[in-house]
Formats: structure tokens, sequence, C-alpha cells
């Protein structure tokens, strides 16, 4: 689930002047035909370094974003509700371990990751440290914070690096699952009582602001990022990740009645390969 | 005293024993897993587990990679009893850059072996071969397994090495089809959304 945001330390990219030029210019023309790096092959210690940190993080996301949904297998409505959303606990657990091997090809053992999770080194997508007050809280988090990690997932499973994609196109076949049983559960609620719609709107309102952190902050398009672009570690801007999830979620959550907590979204008209569109713009400098 | 088959219960301390830190990075070796998409299609290379030994790598392997429909069988070895020979890239064969072998006499041990015929793919099992040691096996490999097409990569793996799965353990798959509440195809909200939407267009 919950693979968003990706910050990137702040290497100086001068590093990679230190690089064999020949080795290098190798291993961009292999990204650049569209072949996959392997764990044997050579790469650059800023590649390393990269895929570690972003893989690491989203095993870690994956582990800690099973425990608030966790807490609510008990007390999920329903025999039914309890069995789907033990069956999502037991696959996000299991996408961690996915992703915790294929960060191992890079040379950190699986052990120093959990070690760096455990004394707080390691970071996580802060989304999953929010409370869960009612059942409309986890349903929010099963139908949209999935929404958002897939959108980030289906991305980055277009990558430069085997092993991760190999585990992305794992996830991403069992995520498929997430997001119609957490609609299912957000119908449920809107065509319910009043008190039910209403318990779904606060949770919007309270889940909305951390929803569109989660997709990291506002890039600024620096060597760095444009690096990383280039070698196929970040597929495409924050910002860009953010307007996709928005584009496609925001009509969802109109139809059902919902407000979104965001004076500023408005429907806008975007040319997209000759047809006008009614997507969701929102302006972010304002 | 604790004795539990789950060896994470046998290391925790005893009660009113003082704790000593474990020693550091003292995890569990690794083993890899292979699975077999469909009856009568090659098993490919899937993954690493962690596990301290052959047995619990099955269980958790199984656990790992097959919780959904993926497969109708899977294999572990311990990844120490893989034996990898050089990669290649562009129009280089590995077999190529397999050293010769000095001796010729067919051997008595039996040898998995697996192609990486794609870079970005898995190694796929290909067939058995039988020799003295896993350089061999490479050896005859190519000479029995060598189509002339590009491989990249090749693993030998003794077949004694290899925890398989028997015609018993075919029964850990037999819930899967049952649980139906792990499909995408079980919520179906549509109609409840449609009178939703059509009750609402009433109201206004």
């Amino acid at each position: 689930m919950y693979g968003g945001g990706n910050t990137f330390e702040g290497i100086k990219t001068d590093s990679i002047a230190t690089e064999d030029p020949t080795k290098l210019a190798e291993f961009e023309a292999r990204i650049e035909r569209g072949e996959k790096i392997e764990p044997a092959d050579w790469m650059p210690q800023l590649y390393r370094k990269q895929l570690i940190r972003m893989i690491e993080q989203h095993a870690h996301s994956e582990i800690i974003g099973a425990l608030p949904e966790g807490t609510w297998i008990t007390r999920a409505p329903g025999f039914k509700r309890k069995m789907s959303l033990m069956a999502k606990v037991q696959d996000e657990v299991g996408h961690g371990q996915l992703l915790y091997s294929a960060a191992e090809t890079l040379g950190k053992p699986r052990e120093q990751m959990i070690e760096d999770l455990i004394n707080g080194k390691s970071k996580y997508s802060n989304i999953v440290n929010y409370p869960t007050f009612t059942w409309a809280d986890c349903c929010f988090i099963s139908w949209l914070v999935d929404a958002g990690a897939i959108v980030n997932q289906l991305a980055n499973a277009k990558g430069s690096y085997g092993p991760y994609c190999r585990a992305l196109d794992r996830i991403c076949a069992e995520e498929s699952f997430h997001l119609k049983y957490g609609h299912h559960c957000v119908i449920y609620l809107a065509s319910g009582t009043p008190k039910q719609r209403q318990m779904f709107q606060e949770a919007l309102n309270r889940w909305w602001p951390p929803m569109m952190h989660f997709f990291g902050p506002s890039d600024k398009i620096s060597a760095h990022t444009e690096v990383l672009m280039r070698w196929k570690v970040k597929m495409g801007t924050n910002d860009e990740m953010r307007n996709q999830f928005l584009d496609m979620y925001v009509p969802k959550i109109w139809e059902l009645g919902f407000t979104i907590p965001d004076p500023k979204l408005k429907r806008v008209k975007r040319q997209v390969s000759g047809n006008t569109l009614n997507l969701i713009g929102k302006n972010l400098s304002a | 005293m604790l004795n539990s088959l789950d060896p994470r219960v046998n290391r925790l301390p005893q009660i009113n024993q003082s704790i000593s830190p474990k020693a550091p990075l003292d995890q569990f070796g690794t083993f890899e897993v292979f699975v077999q998409p469909k009856e009568g299609k090659s098993f490919q290379h899937e993954g690493i587990v962690h596990a301290p030994n052959l047995e619990l790598a099955y269980v958790l392997a199984k656990e790992a990679f097959t919780r959904r429909f993926t497969c109708v069988s899977l294999y572990v070895v311990d990844t120490r009893e893989v034996f990898v020979s050089p990669m290649t890239e562009g129009n280089n064969n590995a077999y190529d850059l397999i050293p010769e072998s000095t001796t010729s006499t067919p051997g008595n041990q039996s040898f998995e072996i697996y192609h990486l015929a794609k870079r970005g793919k898995q190694h796929v099992h290909v067939g058995t071969v039988a020799a003295n040691n896993p350089e061999e096996a490479m050896v005859h490999a190519r000479e029995k397994l060598n189509t002339g097409k590009i491989v990249f990569n090749v693993w030998a793996i003794a077949t004694e090495a290899i925890r398989f799965t028997s015609e018993e353990d075919k029964e850990l798959w037999l819930t899967l089809p049952e649980k139906k509440f792990r499909d995408a195809s079980d919520y179906k909200g549509g109609d409840k959304l449609k009178n939703f939407l059509e009750r609402t267009k009433i109201n206004h």
C-alpha cells in the first residue's frame, strides 16, 4: 500500500563525477534502452543508495501501515468486513516482506533495515501515524490511501531496478482487491443513514490534508531530481502523482455527495490529445 | 523451559533471567523460492525467504508467494546450493564463458538447470543433467540444453538439495478458491451506487 511521497536525501550530485565514466555511460545506455538493472550489474553509488532508501521506506510503510487497520479487525462491522480486513492486513505485511527482499538485493541486510526502523533512523510514510477514531477513518485508508499508493506504485513499477519492479507487479495485483473493498465500504456508508454519511464526511475532513501531504512536498526540479528521473528511480514529480490522484478520485468522492475540505479545488477543462476532459485542477501556487 | 516449534519463542529470555543484547546481524540465512505457475509449465525463480531451516523456508515461501492462486507447486533451496555462471549481455551467451571440463565421464548426481533468457525476467527451469559436481553440470548443460538462443545466466542446483512439494503438500492450496473475499471481483458495489444516485436525484 503506502509507497508515497518519497523524499530523497540531498546527496551532492558531484558524487557522480567520481564514478567510472565508461561504466556510467553503459549503465545509462542500458536504462535508455528500457532494460532493467539487475543486482549483479554495475551501478553508481548514488543509484544504489537512493534505491535502498526508497524501497526500505516503502517496506516500513507497509508494516507500520498495517497497524492502524489491524486494530480495526475486531471492531469491523460484521463478519464479512472482518474477514476482508484481515485478508487486507495480511496482504500489507506480505508486501513488506517482498519489499525487504528487493531492498536486500542492493546489499543492506534485512535485519539492519528493521533495526533502523526501530531506532528511528529509517523513515516511513507519515500518513500511517494519524489516529483512526471511527470505522469511517479505516474506510478512508482502505479506499483512498491505498488509491494514492497505487498511483505511486504503478509509476514505480515502470522503474529501472528489476527486483523492485517485480515486487511491485505482485503488489499491484493484490492492491486491486484493497481498492475495490475500500470503495465498497465507502459506498455502504454513503448510501446508509445520515449518521453514517456524517461519519465518513468527518473522516474525509480529518484525512484530506494528510492525504495531500502523502505525495510529498511540491518538487523543485534540481539537478539531483533530474538525475534520479533519468535513471528511472523517480518516475514522476510529487505534484504529477498528486494531480493524477485528484483527477481519478475527486470525481468519485463528489459522486457520493461528499464535500472535500478544499475550496480551491475546481472542475477545469483540459485538452488531452484532442479530447476535452473534465479534470480536477488545483492551483498549487495559490 | 520453553520448547516451541517456533524458534522465535525458544529464543525468548527465561523468566527472571537477565536479558543480554543479541549478537548484531545474526539473521537467518536465505532460501531461494521457485514456483510453477500452471500445471505443465516450468518452474521459475520467484524470490527469497529468510528461515532457520529448509522445512520452515518451505512454509514461509508458501505464505509469502502463494497466498493467492499464483502457482500449483513450489520448491525451496538454500541459497548457498545455487551454483551461478558468469552474467552476460548483448549477444554474448553465458555458456561461452563456462570453462571446459577436465573430465568427460557422465556423473552420478542429478542437477537442475535454469536459464535467464531475458534480462529483467526470472530464471526458468530448463532441464536436468547428471554430473559429478556443479561445474561439470554446467558443461553437460551446454551440450544438452543449449539451443543456440542467447542465455544471459545459468544456474545449477543439486536435485537432492531441493525441498519439493509432495502430493500431500498440495492440500495447502485446496481452500484457496473458497476465499472469494480476497478477490476484487467479490466487491460489487455498482447496484448499490446506482440506487443511491437515483434516490438522491429524486430528492433534489
